[in-house]
């Protein structure tokens, strides 16, 4: 069935590459790009592990197809830290035990990532709200909030 | 999932000549989170998606005093949330939107989708039928527009024609003394679907309610004004007693569904329930518990 040509930037780079319509863009940046950061969970758009930022926004990237992204900035997990450098977001995450398993923390980091981006200064409640789309099943959610607040403090410069 | 050809056409014309062609082996994608979600699970199989992405025409959402708001069909529920238009001149549809499903479904859904896709259990419909909207189709045929209750048809069915796409959806312009509000109930918190829901848009000064639109969704098999509710509300003063009359007259008159996401008695008297805190809430009524 066909073949469309792609270019997408991931982390910062640009990447071309063809693609059979039906691949989904979760797909697409795990075996294609080898970028597994990037989890597969229930692959039904329920528990957010695959979220990634398209253009700004969370998406679920195992309800999107590759072609849809074609033309868009993709950002992984793996382009929050640089090297070793860890961003805010991970430090907090690991400084107040925001995951236990870790499989869902990549859509989480995504979805807080981009909810920083556009409410730098965030009340629990908008934070909960903006993380509805993501389960964790080992933590309660609630170091996973205590995270966000944490990290969104310290960039802030606070 | 099935394997597909990802066709994107650029005009209405062209996607209206290709889907006449392909029938019912084809798709018409808009955000695409609810069509793969349908494909994933082979509930559809379709040969050949039909992306609707490059019509420019499906696009933006303006306003004119005259004309009332216009909503290309391609507009995301994030992007109907976020419009400072819909947030003036309509509040009860940006608040609706910003709670439709979670966060990355309203940053990939839209809301021409959305109707398309025609899911009882969601929020758009209802909001929509309570605020008189309607539906612009387009075709290579030329364009029709219909209201919500035309457009709506069945449990997953809809008005539009095979060769048609939604081109727009358009509200008329509030009245000056217009008023809304949007409300919806969820079993647990983390779920993404409404259960109930309930939209009440009104002409009002202070207590009176001089005429009202009352609409009850999701747990009908399409949102259904309650048109003996209207016709109570419309006239009197609202107390927490007619709030609590009305209320009662939507849980008796709509068609409620019954099945595994809740039974038919349950529907009924989330539905009362609701509707009484939607209708008192809108008139300040005292305090009518929490907003479910």
């Amino acid at each position: 069935m066909s073949k469309h040509l792609i270019a997408v930037t991931v982390n910062g780079e640009a990447q071309t590459m063809e693609v059979p319509a039906r691949r989904m863009l979760s797909d697409f940046l795990r075996d294609d790009l080898h970028l597994t950061g990037t989890k597969r969970g229930c692959e039904t758009g329920t528990c957010g592990a695959c979220s990634v930022i398209v253009d700004g926004e969370v998406v679920k990237s195992c309800l999107s197809l590759a072609v849809q992204a074609d033309g868009c900035r993709i950002t992984t997990v793996e382009g929050l830290g640089s090297g070793d450098a860890l961003h805010p977001l991970q430090q907090s995450f690991m400084q107040c035990g925001g995951l236990q398993c870790g499989y869902c923390t990549p859509g989480f980091l995504m979805a807080s990532c981009a909810l920083l981006a556009r409410n730098p200064d965030p009340t629990v409640d908008e934070v909960r709200h903006g993380l509805s789309g993501n389960l964790c099943r080992c933590t309660g959610y609630t170091q996973i909030v205590e995270s966000v607040m944490n990290a969104a403090e310290k960039m802030r410069g606070n | 999932m099935r394997d597909f050809d990802f066709l994107q056409p650029t005009s209405i014309d062209e996607a209206s000549r290709m889907l006449a062609e392909l029938g019912d082996d084809c798709r018409v994608m808009a955000g695409g989170s609810a069509l793969m979600l349908a494909m994933r699970q082979r509930m559809l199989t379709p040969t050949h998606i039909v992306s609707i992405a490059r019509l420019d025409a499906l696009r933006g959402i303006s306003f004119d005093a005259r004309d009332g708001l216009r909503i290309g069909a391609l507009s995301r529920h994030c992007d109907v949330a976020r419009s400072p238009l819909v947030q003036q001149h309509y509040p009860m549809l940006a608040a609706m939107a910003a709670q439709v499903a979670n966060p990355q479904v309203r940053h990939q859904g839209t809301i021409g989708g959305n109707l398309c896709y025609a899911d009882p259990a969601t929020d758009p419909p209802s909001c929509l039928m309570a605020l008189d909207a309607r539906v612009t189709l387009a075709s290579s045929r030329g364009e029709r527009v219909l209201g919500m209750e035309e457009f709506l048809v069945d449990y997953y069915v809809t008005a539009i024609e095979p060769d048609e796409v939604v081109l727009d959806i358009r509200v008329p312009a509030p009245s000056a003394d217009a008023a809304g509000r949007y409300t919806r109930f969820r079993r647990t918190a983390a779920e993404h679907r409404p259960l109930v829901n309930v939209a009440l848009s009104v002409r009002r000064s202070g207590a009176r309610c001089h005429e009202a639109r009352l609409v009850v969704g999701a747990s009908t098999p399409i949102p259904a004004r309650v048109a003996r509710a209207e016709a109570f509300l419309a006239g009197k003063a609202v107390t927490a007693e007619v709030a609590a009359e009305a209320a009662d007259i939507a849980s008796a008159d709509i068609l409620a569904v019954s099945d595994s996401r809740g039974s038919e008695d349950y529907r009924r008297d989330m539905v009362r329930v609701v509707a009484r805190r939607t209708i008192a809430q809108l008139f300040d009524l005292a305090a009518d518990g929490d907003t479910p």
